[in-house]
């Protein structure tokens, strides 16, 4: 197991794919998206914050589930 | 179709042609400068960063092949500052050949600058419905006493 998630980070270093341009993209959707729905820039960082997290999380889970299935079957 | 904001006076179809020429313009014309200046830094920033990381060749209307780039009509979302950039992308893009579709950079720059289209219709959507359906003056001096008392 540890030897699996060892692995799963070592290749998303390792990968071809400039997929850490993604994180900015996002960031700046995030932001851009909640500036519509709240008028306050406190709110606005709080809930931009939360999505861009979401997003990244949501995406890291779905990337190791990937991972996991590429691997075992 | 509703022409003209009954408070400010201020015309929701002027601000949405504006925030389509101008990223951010509609939010500045309707009064709004700190969100008309957000917007046009993130909007016009993911531009510019997709033309630095794709190398200059992300915004072009036509491929190798002369079809109609598709991703070119979702930056189109950003308008002017897409129009003003495409034909110095596209001058770069037939100087770099063939090579320049092979590289992985340039497709992340291409999506760079897609996104920024897309949320700029967003950012049109907001400048417009603002103008057009605006809040209940009850709601918003709700609002301000809530402000006030925190």
């Amino acid at each position: 197991m540890v030897e699996t998630v060892r692995h799963f980070f070592e290749h998303l270093l390792t990968l071809s794919n400039p997929f850490w341009l993604y994180y900015p993209l996002c960031a700046v959707a995030a932001v851009v998206y909640k500036a519509t729905k709240f008028d306050d820039p406190r709110q606005i960082a709080r809930a931009a914050l939360h999505f861009f997290l979401s997003v990244t999380v949501g995406i890291f889970i779905l990337a190791a589930v990937f991972y996991a299935m590429n691997r075992f079957f | 179709m509703i022409d003209r904001s009954p408070e400010s006076g201020a015309s929701p179809v002027a601000a949405l042609v504006l925030a389509w020429a101008i990223p951010g313009a509609g939010h500045a014309y309707a009064g709004r400068w700190g969100k008309g200046a957000l917007f046009f830094g993130c909007i016009v920033g993911l531009l510019a960063a997709g033309m630095i990381i794709g190398g200059g060749t992300v915004i072009v209307h036509r491929d190798a092949q002369e079809h109609l780039e598709l991703w070119w009509l979702a930056q189109m979302g950003a308008g002017g500052a897409t129009l003003a950039l495409t034909p110095i992308s596209e001058e770069l893009a037939r100087r770099g050949g063939q090579a320049i579709y092979a590289n992985r950079y340039r497709e992340v720059g291409t999506l760079y600058a897609a996104v920024a289209g897309f949320l700029n219709v967003l950012v049109m959507m907001d400048a417009y419905v603002k103008l057009a359906f605006p809040r209940d003056k009850r709601e918003e001096e709700e609002e301000t006493k809530k402000k006030e008392a925190s």
